[in-house]
């Protein structure tokens, strides 16, 4: 009989009948019915559940937002051409030995991954085909600039170890002054950690604030259930039973407000994309931006369903606990 | 032994005012019992009790010898899966219509479609409702929703059937078919106990009649007009 497969009798002395246990099949077309009712009821209500999936998504996407930008500034630093690194210029009149012989200092060193030295001559011709100055220059008697060279370190070594580099550099012969965009460096390293702070904070707030919000719109959707919810009780409903249909509604509005996030993100992603790219270009860097991977999209997606499942077992949980019949 | 059986059961509200007091009642396997009494005689308390929706301040309620007044969770849900209430206010789900009204109960056991289609079907059959099983509880009268109610209550099978004043917004002739309806569903089985205060009618039933005063039992017999003295405990009038 189909029915008497739904029903395994598991006897138990202490029940005046032997009590029902649902197998998988009952269990699976019961999520099945709450899955299709919840679609039904928020499709019903989509003003509702359109202004709860802006709440959760908006409260999702501040956070995420953040992470990819602390995310795209690490990025951007670590792909930057020649960083972590240090350009020393030599004196004007500064021998081929010492030169080679700061290269080979250098090389010999195992905190620098690349050197490469630019002469007078090759200076010269690259300043003239950027700086569009070539007749002025073709008045110099002497090439003005001196040679120079370029250390490229390795991207584990820190801003201490470039500052020690930069200090033993100048002290060699030859050198004239050592460059280090220090200061730029620290600055982009101070913001991507302050980013990556906020980002932290604002997730920890943005998340309770999705789980208040998905927790709030449950407990309405309670409320608005709650003749059903006890005849429910009263016709032999298991408080599992009766929770289920409030933890899809805390899925869909999280998944849904996930969903929100995501786009809010592209959309940020794309509006900002353009003038990135121009700003890095001019950098002589291509952009390449995190964010718009199908990883972080899904993460999302599933961070707010976790919230929203969270936010409706708490509202589900407090309110049915103590429900009265009659 | 008897199914149901109430073994000194007192209930005494935060208030102080007792509902019950010291009530012994016993009703076996398939038997049909009405309570009655006048208003506040304990008659709702009674019911109550034995679906275990209030506990008793004192005393025992055993059912098929198992007390049933301390369970909770799954177990009292599995409990009340075998038992039908049908109430004088319906308790309907106005958003659904009589048919997914009636296939509740049978849904939270996670039956088959196809046979919660020939449950709910037979059910409203059995309360001559199976044309408006489309309609919504709104559009039925009074009597059709107290059928609906019914139907619903019936449609597990439950082993036991309580109402309480099911015919309390009914007409006198809407009052009998219900009656007779309880009648049927007894006569496959089901213990039925239905409280109202309703005297002609249930004095018309020629069944097994509690009554009811502040509490007490002070009646319970076949025929109320000859005043049988509440028997002891353990008498069985299954």
């Amino acid at each position: 009989m189909a029915e008497a497969e739904a029903h395994k009798p598991a006897r138990r002395a202490s029940d005046p009948w032997p009590p029902v246990r649902p197998g998988v099949g009952a269990w699976w077309r019961d999520h099945v019915r709450i899955a299709r009712e919840t679609a039904h009821f928020i499709s019903a209500r989509l003003g509702t559940s359109l202004l709860v999936w802006l709440l959760v998504g908006i409260a999702l996407a501040l956070p995420a937002g953040l992470y990819l930008i602390q995310q795209n500034l690490a990025a951007m630093t670590a792909a930057w051409d020649g960083r972590p690194g240090l350009t020393a210029y030599f004196d004007l009149d500064a021998s081929q030995p010492a030169i080679d012989a700061v290269r080979s200092h250098l090389e010999a060193d195992e905190r620098v991954v690349a050197v490469s030295v630019t002469d007078p001559e090759s200076a010269l011709d690259e300043f003239r085909r950027f700086a569009d100055l070539a007749d002025a220059l073709d008045l110099l008697d002497t090439n003005p600039l001196p040679a120079s060279l370029r250390a490229t370190l390795a991207t584990e070594v820190d801003l201490g170890a470039l500052t020690a580099l930069t200090s033993e550099v100048s002290r060699l012969e030859g050198v004239s002054e050592v460059v280090v965009e220090k200061t730029w460096l620290e600055r982009v390293s101070d913001i991507t950690a302050v980013v990556s702070r906020l980002g932290v904070i604002l997730g920890v707030l943005f998340g309770v604030g999705a789980v208040l919000v998905t927790s709030t719109s449950v407990r309405l959707a309670i409320e608005a259930r709650l003749e059903e919810l006890k005849v429910l009780k009263l016709i032999g409903a298991t408080e599992r039973q009766m929770r289920r249909p409030f933890l899809y509604f805390g899925a869909f509005y999280g998944l849904g407000g996930g969903l929100i996030a995501a786009m809010l993100i592209s959309l940020c992603l794309v509006i900002v994309e353009a003038p990135l790219s121009s700003l890095l270009g001019s950098y002589s860097q291509e952009l390449d931006l995190v964010g718009f991977d199908p990883l972080f999209l899904g993460s999302l997606l599933l961070v707010g369903g976790v919230l929203g499942v969270l936010g409706a077992l708490l509202a589900a949980t407090s309110r049915l606990k103590d429900l009265e019949i009659l | 032994m008897a199914q149901i059986e109430f073994h000194g059961v007192t209930k005494r509200f935060d208030n102080g005012q007792e509902a019950l007091a010291n009530v012994s009642a016993e009703f076996g396997e398939g038997s049909m019992a009405f309570l009655t009494g006048h208003s506040g005689a304990g008659k709702s308390t009674f019911l109550k009790l034995l679906l275990c929706l209030d506990q008793p301040s004192r005393g025992q309620i055993l059912v098929n010898g198992v007390n049933v007044t301390r369970m909770s969770g799954r177990r009292l849900a599995h409990y009340r899966q075998h038992l039908g209430a049908v109430f004088q206010d319906h308790h309907l789900l106005s958003h659904r219509s009589v048919y997914d009204n009636v296939s509740l109960p049978l849904r939270i056991t996670g039956m088959k479609e196809k046979d919660i289609a020939r449950r709910v079907r037979a059910a409203l059959s059995r309360v001559g409702l199976l044309e408006k099983e489309r309609l919504f509880p709104r559009y039925l009268s009074t009597g059709e929703q107290q059928r609906v109610g019914i139907a619903r209550a019936v449609v597990t099978r439950p082993k036991i059937l309580l109402a309480d004043e099911p015919t309390g917004n009914l007409d006198p002739e809407l009052s009998r078919d219900i009656m007779k309806l309880f009648e049927q569903f007894n006569q496959v089985g089901t213990t039925v106990i239905v409280a109202s205060h309703d005297r002609d009618l249930i004095e018309s039933m020629g069944v097994r009649i509690i009554e009811l005063d502040q509490g007490v039992i002070v009646r319970d017999g076949m025929d109320t007009r000859r005043d049988i003295e509440a028997p002891p405990d353990g008498d069985d009038h299954g």
